[in-house]
């Protein structure tokens, strides 16, 4: 029964995708950009539905962004993916509003 | 710059040699010449310190420092800026639009209930076309507004719909006119010593969560679907509690909706005291929120009240209307997308409904006396439950743009109804007295592209599933459907 157990785990192990272990867009937009884009922080707060898909993805092609993030490319482009996914034009959830 | 500097300082050297001379002799030059010299020097001098300030700590550049090619070239883009603003601001509401084709291929193997006895199986196909144009505006920045009106119709327009009525209005395929599907207001009063929400219209209570899986997109709807699937006017006063549980996106809901409204206007503008039927009115409370240390999940918590539902004949083939009861539902949904970072979207939604027959009736298709889940003249209480879950996995393959594979179970018992004939189905799935399986696979083919292909295969146990007028029977039917459809989003 136990080695049953065991198979049945190191299968379900083998079926997360190894793209788990990297880190995802939205918690390298929390930590890296939201370490100066907070209220009271170094730059202001940033929302990705402040611009379009697109607007997102030139902006960082043309390095408009002013201050070196420190990130590496992959990393970047798991933001710019995540900015891009939650940007102004991208579907966006409908429900009554919960107010914070 | 530098070569302001550099003609300053041969000037002054030509000057002071001019003065000095080499080895301390004099040189004379006409004064004329010598005023020009200062005044040039004057010039020059008020130039440098003009482009210092220019450079000033503040780093801010100054238009007058601009070289004139540049600052024209500011001037243009700030006008343009301007025209673009402008046009912006009067763009009071965003657009967008969906559009979607869809194939259905059934196969339904009959019983008595389902198109009489005889007809034991029907194969069949059917095609629609699904037109949405969504509206937003930011009113102001407590004030939003959400829009959508809705074309479904079936292609040729030559398909009769039963169980017609205004929760599916704009879901239910028909001809090509425009329905309103939603149209509300999301008003967050300031300075309520409670962070309080008031939405007011016809709400967005269709397609709820787990919909989104299935639909490829994100939360679509208040309320989960298994409870409430359909289009509704009302009022829902939301209390956000996020600070004062810490608990992410959570608050408590108090909804309001009218299911059915008895408006006597040939008798008077206002609802007639003297009306047939009371109005049909729905009272519900949600609590929901992000389960802690959960992220990208969903708890709800659910319970309502239909009082005075009204039952009407003609659903049955019968005829008549009456105040048939109240039926009440309770109601528990959890749900979280990409557990773990697996790839893996699970749901689990469970409901529980109760009658309280009033004892009025109308009349069936074979002229009995029909009422809330009853058939005869008992008034009996009746309860009923249901389960729905699934999950959904997204392929993580990039070049065929991650696809995703879904599978969907719901049980429901011999009692079991809620408000979902709103459904996004050409079939109410969520009302079956039985079992529904569902398989989908999606394949996006861009970001505002994908396809879908499913196969749904149920199996009622039981009669009258979706319908809350007379007494239940056994049942072999089935149903087996194989579809695919295309949709674009922009």
């Amino acid at each position: 029964m136990q080695k049953r157990i065991v198979t049945m785990l190191t299968a379900m192990s083998l079926m997360l995708p190894t793209a788990a272990l990297a880190a995802s867009g939205d918690a390298l937009f929390l930590q890296s950009c939201g370490a100066c884009h907070k209220k009271g922080g170094k730059a202001a707060i940033v929302n990705p539905a402040d611009k379009a898909g697109s607007v997102w993805e030139k902006y960082f092609a043309r390095g408009r962004h002013s201050v070196d993030m420190g990130m590496s490319d992959a990393d970047l482009q798991a933001v710019v993916k995540y900015l891009v996914k939650h940007a102004a034009d991208s579907d966006q959830p409908a429900a009554a509003v919960i107010p914070k | 710059m530098k070569k302001i500097l550099l003609t300053a300082g041969a000037l002054l050297a030509w000057t002071s040699c001019a003065v000095a001379g080499a080895g301390g002799q004099t040189v004379a030059i006409p004064v004329e010449d010598y005023k020009a010299i200062l005044e040039r020097l004057d010039t020059l001098q008020k130039r440098v310190d003009q482009m210092e300030r220019a450079e000033s700590p503040s780093g801010k550049a100054t238009a007058a420092a601009m070289p004139s090619k540049l600052a024209k070239d500011v001037e243009t883009i700030y006008d343009t800026l301007d025209k673009v603003e402008t046009k912006t601001l009067k763009d009071r509401i965003n657009l967008g639009a969906e559009l979607r084709t869809r194939a259905d291929f059934f196969k339904l193997k009959n019983d008595a209930n389902f198109g009489g006895a005889g007809s034991v199986e029907h194969n069949d196909n059917h095609w629609t076309n699904r037109f949405r144009l969504n509206l937003d505006s930011e009113i102001r920045k407590n004030l939003l507004f959400t829009g959508r009106i809705t074309a479904y119709k079936n292609f040729a327009n030559s398909d009769n719909n039963a169980f017609a009525n205004d929760s599916n209005a704009a879901h239910l395929p028909g001809d090509s006119g425009l329905k309103l599907d939603r149209a509300y207001v999301d008003w967050t009063p300031e300075g309520m010593p409670i962070p309080l929400a008031l939405t007011f219209g016809r709400q967005p209570v269709s397609e709820g969560p787990p919909s989104e899986l299935k639909e490829n997109r994100l939360r679509q709807s208040t309320y989960p679907s298994l409870l409430f699937d359909g289009e509704a006017d009302g009022v829902v006063a939301t209390i956000g509690l996020e600070r004062y549980l810490g608990w992410k996106n959570s608050g408590i809901r108090f909804a309001w909706h009218k299911a059915y409204q008895d408006t006597n206007t040939s008798v008077s503008y206002m609802d007639n005291a003297g009306g047939m039927y009371d109005d049909t009115n729905i009272y519900a409370m949600f609590f929901e929120t992000e389960i802690p240390g959960v992220r990208d999940s969903l708890l709800v918590l659910s319970a309502l009240q239909a009082a005075d539902l009204v039952g009407d004949g003609t659903y049955v083939g019968g005829t008549g209307k009456a105040d048939i009861g109240d039926m009440t539902l309770y109601g528990l949904h959890v749900q979280a997308n990409n557990v773990v970072d697996s790839g893996f979207d699970l749901f689990f939604s469970s409901g529980l409904n109760k009658t309280d027959p009033s004892g009025n009736t109308v009349t069936d298709a074979y002229g009995r006396p029909t009422g809330l889940m009853n058939t005869g003249a008992n008034t009996d209480e009746h309860s009923g439950w249901a389960i729905h879950t699934g999950l959904r996995y997204n392929i993580p393959y990039k070049p065929w743009n991650n696809p995703k594979v879904g599978f969907e179970y719901n049980h429901g018992s011999d009692n079991w109804f809620s408000f979902t004939w709103g459904s996004a189905e050409l079939y109410n799935k969520l009302a079956t007295r039985g079992d529904a399986y569902d398989f989908y696979y999606i394949q996006p083919f861009n970001e505002n592209l994908f396809g879908r292909l499913g196969y749904t295969h149920i199996d009622y146990n039981y009669t009258n599933s979706g319908m809350h007028l007379g007494d239940f029977g056994d049942s072999i039917a089935e149903l087996d459907n194989l579809y695919f459809l295309l949709d674009v989003r922009f």
